[in-house]
């Protein structure tokens, strides 16, 4: 099956019309997204993220490179009948929920019934039904947000593309978003997620990559990505704990951490000294602690 | 065609006070009708008429200037662009919704002008045929106008559209009256503001027709150029 979206060397830079500066936003970018999954697609401010999905959805043309979405090039129209989008910021017009959807639903020529009952659908599914005849403009921004996810949902679409869905969201509704994300997926949806909220991204995703300086600077399993391959943790009986560096004794237990590489030696003396071994576990990461090791530099860059 | 509809729809309903005001300057030209003595009063109220006429004109200019411009500042237009719908339906839309309301200004300008100036001896067939260049000079200036908002923010679109609209009347200056006709918008304004009870209008249907086949081309043209440029600057 070909992949859903797909970027191949893509390039885009920014001009400045007067200075005649150069940003370049994404720098022979390349990523596949297959489908069925839900891809998280992380990466700090200025990375690129937002660029690579305007360009997908046809906003911008790229300086360079090219790309497919649903096995088309990148802008077609058509294609976005089976396309979802829900931008950064969403901005709606002033009109009730239910009459809003109604308008979006109309621009990928959905009309009667189908309109009406599907309006009805997504509003349900964002928790907005009881808001519905509600003007949008007295919503609250995480209300806004559900809207915009709910106008993105309404041609029921095979590809899902989301900016920062969940930023202006409280916990429940971010729970609320995650379940529906979950339930897409197991309806053959794809979801293309961007996001600074990593526990949530850590949560849903399948896969995950994350874009620095236009350019992917990590791409995998989010199961792989947050196993580490470098350190395991050791639960130990019978040893004493100032017997290995940074131990911590408990209920009658060590805990350590070592690297991979010294494993077999710990182990060997554990035994020699007439320990048992209880559990040895790679370590987990959180994809914090990924997304600043693969930024680093970044961070270190601002803070000079 | 039903996106194009709703596109319209949409932009007439985001501008509806100034289209309300607009046609609430028409009311106050009837009720200059109704309660003065138009007699002792024929040469202000035809003043006060084509005065009217430059409105309509302006807020046509003003309209297709910022409409692209706002819905890119308020980015609602990504949730537009991001339907099924192309750049080309996308300019149709937004110069159907300007085309409605100068429609809709223009025939109000008739009904109270066939009215009003009907009372001062003015011929109704001869008004509807100022109303119908007057709404060519609308739709013509506006798409213009939303060609060069394409590409520059609304102050400078209006400007160039103004500027472009001044040229053939240089031309028709310097070179004679045929080349005010190349972007007749000019010549369909001289038209109306040089209208009297008793005088032939200075321009034939086909330099309206020509108004109208300008503005269908400049929608091309602004369409074409809206295929090439991007809409959304990154925010981050």
């Amino acid at each position: 099956m070909p992949p859903v979206l797909e970027f191949e060397e893509v390039t885009k830079e920014y001009r400045s019309l007067f200075s005649g500066r150069v940003v370049r936003a994404l720098d022979s970018f390349s990523l596949q997204v297959e489908a069925g999954e839900i891809f998280g697609f992380l990466g700090p401010n200025g990375a690129g993220k937002t660029t690579a999905i305007h360009l997908a959805m046809g906003f911008m043309r790229a300086t360079s490179g090219r790309g497919r979405m649903l096995s088309r090039p990148f802008g077609d129209a058509k294609t976005r009948l089976r396309i979802g989008f829900l931008a950064e910021n969403v901005a709606l017009y002033h009109r009730p929920a239910a009459r809003l959807i109604r308008f979006y639903g109309g621009l990928n020529n959905m009309a009667g019934p189908q309109l009406q009952q599907r309006t009805r659908e997504v509003l349900e599914s964002v928790n907005l039904s009881a808001e519905s005849d509600r003007n949008v403009g007295k919503y609250s921004r995480g209300m806004l947000q559900r809207v915009g996810l709910a106008q993105a949902l309404v041609n029921a679409p095979e590809l899902l593309i989301l900016d920062e869905p969940t930023s202006a969201l409280d916990p429940i509704a971010r729970v609320a978003v995650r379940e529906l994300l979950l339930h897409l997926k197991a309806s053959g949806t794809t979801v293309f997620l961007s996001s600074h909220m990593l526990s949530e991204v850590e949560l849903v995703c399948d896969r995950i990559a994350v874009l620095h300086h236009g350019r992917i600077a990590r791409i995998g399993h989010t199961s792989e990505l947050l196993e580490s391959r470098q350190n395991v943790q050791i639960v130990a009986r019978g040893v004493a704990s100032n017997m290995f560096p940074g131990a911590v004794a408990n209920n009658g237990v060590v805990n350590f951490s070592i690297t991979a590489a010294d494993q077999r030696a710990v182990l060997e003396r554990i035994w020699s000294l007439g320990g048992e071994v209880v559990s040895v576990n790679p370590v987990k990461r959180t994809l914090e602690e990924i997304f600043l090791e693969v930024t680093a530099d970044a961070t270190q860059g601002s803070g000079s | 065609m039903r996106p194009v509809y709703l596109i319209a729809a949409n932009f007439v309903r985001e501008q509806r006070w100034p289209i309300l005001l607009l046609l609430l300057c028409v009311l106050g030209l009837a009720a200059i009708g109704a309660f003065l003595n138009l007699q002792n009063s024929r040469d202000d109220v035809i003043l006060l008429f084509k005065q009217l006429a430059v409105y309509g004109i302006a807020f046509s200019v003003f309209f297709g200037a910022s409409a692209i411009h706002n819905e890119r500042k308020s980015r609602r237009i990504l949730a537009f662009l991001s339907k099924a719908i192309t750049r080309r339906q996308y300019i149709a839309g937004l110069l159907s919704g300007i085309a409605f309301a100068a429609t809709l200004y223009c025939f109000a300008m008739g009904m109270t002008g066939t009215w009003v100036l009907g009372q001062i001896g003015f011929q109704p067939g001869r008004l509807w045929f100022f109303m119908m260049a007057l709404l060519a000079a609308c739709l013509l200036g506006a798409a213009i106008a939303v060609f060069f908002s394409v590409l520059l923010n609304p102050l400078l679109a209006t400007a160039a559209t103004a500027v472009l609209v001044a040229i053939p009347f240089a031309l028709a200056q310097l070179l004679g009256p045929s080349w005010g006709y190349t972007v007749p918008v000019y010549s369909l304004v001289q038209a109306f503001l040089t209208f009297s009870i008793n005088q032939e209008p200075i321009i034939g249907w086909s330099v309206v027709l020509l108004g109208f086949a300008e503005a269908i081309i400049a929608w091309l043209a602004a369409s074409w150029l809206f295929e090439w440029k991007d809409v959304a600057v990154a925010i981050e």
